[in-house]
């Protein structure tokens, strides 16, 4: 018995690391770049004099060179002075994903709470359309989109562009929250129309805060979506002012190669702290929110 | 009479903002979409109807089958491995011992990470000088070129695989949560073995989970913009260009053709159609 509980631990330590290693290569890969000066970009092992310069870089624009040290831009010959900040195109992104986010969370939570808790002709149809616009893939949007855009004059705005993420968020949102209603007891909201509300005002002061812990997840979700968009700020946005930060990241592929390792290192870091903090901080929800969701519909 | 009506616009009244947004963002664009894979738009002037002319020629079109044929190449294998890989975590991360919380936080990592993000990671090592190369001269490989012609396909399929692996395991794991402890016992009973007990217990449970994620990931998957636009823009000779990539290089940079771009994207509808078709009817089917 005991020896049997011996292979088993190997077995479960070993696997582990199988797993650490696949999740953490290509992370531990980008961090070290980030922290690495810039001579040391692609050692594998981790610089032994650590640094803040590249984030520092990509804030200021300016990095201080070590004693002796020649810039990148002098051995290249390619200078990144095209926006060469992140602050613009993360203040774009935060603003498109802030708005879309607030958009979301009024007209999903309103849609949610009528699928979860009303009976009428035409619902079966009407959450199948959400659930057909939440599986559904975006990229097929992309030409009539444009097109739309183009005819009302909303390309190259970032209002535009947040409305057009509300292709991915409302319907995402609208499926979850019907399901976090659905687990708050009608009789909640029943008992309190008794008393007098009337069924909208049961639904703000009932069940919207008994599902805050809901709202909060799926506006983080439905945030992280629109901070990951491509595919909508490739075709509309053109005015280098209003990049956001996908767009902005691929200033530092030239001829399909990176120019500037560290700062894009530090940039994509930023860009991906978001998320990966935000999704963190719910990832308890994510089981019973996401796949609960998807499993049992 | 009118309290009934009345009653039935309060009903919809929640749903409407939900209704127009989606008009707006989703049905307006759909229905546009399809109305011009029917059209001409020469440059500058008023679009002509053209008929099934824009799929006549793509039905003509070399480039059109090597862009179906590579969406298959990179969505089919990618959703096979994800499943595999999904599977084994799901299964590892469902015994207890310590340590499983952080394992299973960790977990959703790249699955947290927006594609783009996840793209970028891989740019680092696929890189000539990257993480790649040295892990293949561990094994007393030569370095590749990950991303020219030869290697270009599984090397966009890894980082599909690396970013889209924990969608599997999450529904794996909550199928795996649902399956009674006493059917193990009983199993065991019976003297199963637990390679057994995996294949006639925890298999067949699963069934409905699996088909609702692969088909979910496999839409998902062909109609991928994201990495491989942000890892090879289609190239190197069009041995990555899927449907998503080669409808926007037709509308965005080759020509500005978008009824021809259309027609691309719409030809693909039917296999997403039958895909979502499926998925809603099992999704309803274990409601």
């Amino acid at each position: 018995m005991r020896k049997r509980n011996f292979s088993k631990n190997i077995q479960i330590i070993i696997f582990s690391v199988i797993l650490l290693l696949w999740i953490f290569i290509p992370v531990y890969w980008i961090i070290k770049t980030a922290f690495s000066p810039e001579e040391e970009a692609w050692n594998l092992a981790p610089s032994s004099n650590l640094t803040l310069n590249n984030f520092r870089k990509i804030f200021s624009g300016k990095r201080e060179l070590a004693p002796g040290e020649i810039s990148m831009e002098e051995v290249t010959g390619v200078s990144l002075t095209i926006s060469s900040t992140i602050n613009r195109p993360l203040l774009n992104t935060l603003w498109v994903s802030v708005l879309a986010v607030t958009f979301t969370m009024v007209v999903s939570s309103l849609a949610g709470y009528n699928l979860a808790r009303f009976v009428y002709p035409g619902k079966k149809f009407a959450s199948s359309l959400i659930l057909f616009a939440y599986v559904f893939p975006p990229f097929i949007l992309m030409v009539p989109m444009t097109l739309i855009l183009k005819r009302i004059g909303l390309t190259d705005s970032l209002f535009g562009l947040s409305i057009v993420h509300l292709a991915y968020t409302i319907p995402f949102a609208t499926y979850m929250l019907s399901g976090y209603f659905m687990g708050i007891p009608r009789e909640l909201d029943e008992a309190a129309m008794v008393d007098g509300c009337s069924r909208f005002q049961a639904f703000l002061r009932i069940t919207l805060p008994l599902a805050a812990p809901g709202l909060v997840t799926v506006a983080i979700f439905s945030f992280v979506l629109s901070w990951g968009d491509v595919i909508f700020a490739t075709v509309l946005i053109n005015d280098v002012d209003k990049y956001t930060l996908p767009l902005h990241i691929g200033f530092f592929l030239y001829g399909g190669e990176i120019v500037d390792p560290g700062a894009l290192a530090a940039t994509t870091i930023f860009a991906g702290l978001v998320p990966a903090l935000l999704y963190l901080t719910v990832q308890r929800f994510v089981r019973m929110g996401i796949v609960a969701g998807a499993v049992k519909g | 009479m009118n309290l009934r009506l009345l009653k039935r616009l309060d009903d919809w009244f929640y749903l409407l903002p939900a209704l127009f947004f989606l008009t707006f963002v989703l049905i307006i664009p759909l229905v546009y979409i399809f109305a011009l894979s029917f059209y001409k738009m020469p440059l500058g002037r008023e679009a002509v109807f053209i008929g099934f002319a824009n799929f006549t020629r793509i039905l003509k079109d070399a480039l059109f089958y090597k862009s179906l044929k590579n969406t298959f190449l990179y969505a089919f294998p990618a959703v096979g491995i994800k499943a595999v890989i999904g599977l084994a975590v799901a299964v590892f991360l469902n015994q207890k011992f310590r340590g499983r919380g952080f394992l299973r936080a960790i977990s959703i990592l790249p699955w947290a990470l927006p594609p783009f993000i996840c793209a970028v990671l891989f740019w680092f090592i696929y890189d000539y000088r990257g993480i790649g190369n040295f892990l293949l001269s561990l094994f007393g490989l030569k370095p590749i070129h990950w991303l020219g012609f030869e290697y270009a396909m599984p090397s966009i399929i890894l980082v599909n695989v690396w970013h889209g692996w924990p969608f599997f395991y999450l529904g794996f794991l909550a199928g795996l949560q649902a399956i009674p402890e006493e059917l193990y016992e009983s199993a065991s009973i019976d003297g199963a073995s637990s390679w057994q007990k995996f294949l006639y217990v925890t298999l067949p449970i699963l069934k409905p989970v699996f088909w609702i994620v692969c088909s979910l990931s496999l839409m998902w998957t062909m109609g991928d913009f994201v990495i491989p636009k942000m890892m090879t823009g289609g190239g190197p000779a069009d041995a990555t260009l899927t449907i998503p990539i080669a409808t926007y290089k037709i509308a965005f940079l080759l020509g500005l053709n978008y009824p021809l771009a259309s027609a691309y994207a719409v030809s693909i509808l039917p296999i997403f159609a039958i895909l979502i078709f499926f998925t809603l009817r099992q999704m309803g089917g274990s409601q």
